[in-house]
């Protein structure tokens, strides 16, 4: 940058915001100022006419300006979604993370390992709200013998009592974590194979000739190599699955103690009319998803030095 | 360095400007039109057209699509040729739309919607005495829930009476059961039908994301049963909170059928998972899984649809629920968003006791308009049509009427309590969303 070099290649000041202009227009229209009056109707009460302050309730707690915000950390039905979403998180990341590395590695030692992973990876290509009406269907719950719902058809057949997947509380929440996994395993296999193709086979050569096995090349070589993509893998899902929307407004619409962040989200907004505690919930939403994004990009940047 | 931090600032407050500019715009649009009334206004009694040109337009959003869109035209069809305005309708059950239209500065001529949306929406709607409405048409009890803060904003169009239960008179003659006409003979003939090993009710009310509403139906007519309309009203203005007594011990006579097997097809599990629809057809499968459903009168034309060999009357028909002082019912709405001749020849056709007979003549579920009365072709309807007339009180449905989040608060309670959830903090919960929609 020191270096002032004479000609054409000089430019002047102007010219790099230039070419950012049609980003920072974009960004600003579409992330910027939406931002900005998210933030500011969260503190409006809920039908804009006023403060939070003004919808608060004589004899009983109230945050004044953030009222929105008292709604949306400590009403039950906050809670049960923030219960909820820490559980999809450890369920639903573990789960694709692990069942994708298990396969990326198990489809590298087979010949038909191309249609191996993409059976694995069809369910991407179906909407979040196809996949919720065919597993609706999976988990369907019939009251007569004959039960329509695969899931019960099978218990059924084999002599058993049919089981209400989708109302059962403590069942319900990861019956759904199932379908999400069943869609994003894909994802993160596809991710993994590439990094493990990437893994030099010269060292996995030298570890074998040196005597070690299978268990301990994995453990000991093809992971500490591949660490960095498991990282962003590992927070992209947990952004994926702090959003996670469409898989319950479309099997359990949040009934029956299923709810989630995004989906109250939307019930407020679209159900309740409520755009004070719709934006504070999604207010929070960003907060909570900003240390994932944070390792998200330091990795990236670390990534890049490295190259 | 000074300059490059600048020139950003400087760009986002131009850009600032403008999107404050478009937003303001977007507000007063509607108050500009409103002086144009007083020009058309003289013209009212000649012209059925109000002065509006063939080929304007009028855009419309409603939730009908198939054969019910076909109905409305029909319906509006008289209206079109005569005018000749170009209707450019939009269908859609998805209210996130009409939202995002109505926020964007852009909303449709007239939409037909909730009842609820005239509050929503009741500092931009066009009020029906501006707009020539022929209000005397129409029965008191039927104009007050579109009557917002003292202004009418919505025209009632089509009615449907939700105090009826379904059922098989073919059935119950074969097992020799008589429609009851109190509430003890309902107990009774419920208690007759458990030992004689048949279910009673079918009462699943699965719904996507509005589940529990055809609990909330239920509960409601149990409430004018053991409190009457009074009651149900002082829920409305919020006189009688959510928690009484009087919702609770209604709350347990439903629940008591609605989570035991003995009562209801699956038990709690079959409430919650059924679709409303499939619990309608139950009663009507051969053989027959319950004897009774209690649902709004729509669910005729879901019997129809699935065996269309059943005849009313004789396969499938239905009674008022014995003992309920008055009726609850509810009511699509209309209303207008702008101001222009063509909406008011549209309005002041379909308020006329005309529309009123051509709404009734199309089949079109119930007419409030007066001049329905003895139009109605088929005999459910008539028989509808019939106990709407007779009915001695109104209630609209509690959870359409009260705003807010008072609704899905009340749906998420009933789900709650029949899936083994506490009661009475489903209640307050309940109570809470009602206080603060009425604050």
């Amino acid at each position: 940058m020191a270096k002032r070099s004479s000609g054409i290649m000089r430019q002047k000041p102007l010219t790099p915001w230039l070419y950012l202009l049609p980003a920072l227009i974009v960004m600003s229209t579409f992330i910027v100022y939406p931002g900005f009056n998210t933030f500011y109707l969260s503190i409006r009460n809920n039908d804009n006419t006023g403060w939070a302050g003004t919808r608060c309730m004589d004899g009983q707690p109230c945050w004044g300006i953030f009222e929105n915000y008292r709604y949306a950390l400590t009403s039950t039905i906050m809670q049960t979604a923030f219960l909820n979403n820490l559980k999809w998180i450890v369920l639903m990341v573990s789960g694709t993370v692990a069942l994708g590395l298990l396969i990326a590695v198990l489809a590298d030692k087979v010949k038909y390992e191309s249609l191996a992973k993409s059976i694995i990876f069809l369910p991407m290509a179906i909407s979040f709200v196809g996949a919720g009406v065919i597993w609706k269907f999976v988990y369907n719950y019939g009251t007569t013998q004959v039960q329509v719902g695969l899931l019960n058809a099978i218990i059924t057949s084999l002599g058993g009592e049919p089981v209400s997947w989708l109302t059962e509380p403590n069942i319900n929440t990861i019956a759904l974590i199932v379908v999400g996994i069943w869609m994003w395993t894909g994802f993160c296999m596809t991710i993994l194979a590439a990094a493990l193709k990437g893994v030099s086979v010269e060292i996995l050569e030298a570890a074998r000739v040196d005597g070690a096995n299978e268990w301990q090349v994995f453990w000991k070589i093809m992971i500490p190599q591949i660490l960095p993509t498991i990282t962003v893998v590992v927070t992209t899902m947990i952004i994926n699955v702090l959003k996670i929307f469409d898989i319950v407004y479309v099997m359990t619409g949040g009934n029956y103690g299923t709810e989630v962040i995004a989906n109250r989200m939307y019930i407020e907004m679209y159900k309740n009319y409520d755009p004070g505690r719709a934006s504070a919930i999604a207010v929070l939403l960003i907060i909570v998803i900003i240390p994932a994004m944070i390792m998200n990009i330091r990795r990236f940047q670390k990534q890049e030095e490295t190259r | 360095m000074k300059k490059r931090i600048w020139l950003p600032i400087a760009l986002l407050t131009i850009i600032a400007m403008v999107l404050v500019s478009c937003q303001t715009a977007a507000e007063t649009t509607p108050a500009e039109e409103a002086p144009a009334e007083e020009v058309v206004e003289e013209e009212v009694v000649e012209d059925p057209c109000m002065g509006a040109q063939p080929g304007d337009e009028i855009s419309l959003l409603y939730q009908w699509s198939g054969t019910e869109e076909e109905m409305l035209n029909e319906i509006l069809a008289p209206f079109v040729e005569e005018c000749g305005v170009v209707l450019v309708p939009e269908s859609t059950r998805d209210q996130a739309l009409l939202d995002t239209k109505v926020q964007a500065g852009t909303p449709p001529d007239i939409a037909f919607w909730n009842v609820a949306q005239l509050e929503q929406y009741k500092d931009i709607l066009v009020s029906m005495d501006d707009l020539g409405a022929h209000g005397e048409n129409y029965k008191d009890f039927f104009k007050t829930p579109g009557i917002i803060d003292g202004v009418w904003l919505g025209l009632p169009v089509k009615a449907d009476i939700k105090t009826i239960i379904w059922y098989s008179p073919a059935v119950f003659a074969a097992k020799g059961y008589t429609v009851p006409t109190t509430w003890a003979e309902l107990d009774t003939l419920v208690e007759a039908m458990v030992a004689n090993g048949d279910v009673p009710w079918s009462m699943g009310m699965e719904s996507g994301d509005a589940t529990g509403w055809t609990g909330s139906d239920f509960i409601q007519d149990i409430l004018l049963v053991q409190q009457g309309p009074d009651y149900v009203n002082k829920l409305i203005t919020g006189e009688v909170a959510y928690n009484d007594a009087g919702v609770k011990q209604a709350y347990e006579t439903y629940g008591k059928w609605a989570s035991d097997a003995t009562y209801t097809v699956g038990g709690a599990e079959g409430t919650l998972s059924t679709g409303f629809n499939d619990a309608i057809l139950k009663v009507f499968s051969d053989p027959a899984e319950a004897m009774m459903v209690k649902q709004s009168g729509f669910a005729g034309g879901t019997v129809t649809e699935q065996y269309p060999d059943m005849v009313y009357g004789e396969d499938y028909d239905f009674f008022a629920v014995p003992g309920a002082q008055g009726m609850q019912g509810g009511a699509d709405w209309l209303m207008v968003f702008n101001d222009t001749p063509a909406v008011r020849a549209l309005i002041s056709y379909l308020s006329s006791l005309e529309g009123g007979a051509n709404w009734a003549k199309a089949g079109f579920d119930l007419s409030p308009n007066m001049g329905a009365d003895g139009n109605y072709v088929s005999p459910a309807l008539i028989k509808k049509g019939a106990a709407l007339a007779n009915a001695t009180g109104f209630t609209p449905d509690l959870g359409d009427t009260i705003p807010g989040g008072f609704g899905s608060a009340e749906w998420a309670a009933i789900v709650s309590y029949i899936n083994g959830g506490d009661l009475d903090a489903a209640l307050d919960s309940v109570a809470q969303a009602q206080a603060e929609a009425l604050q």
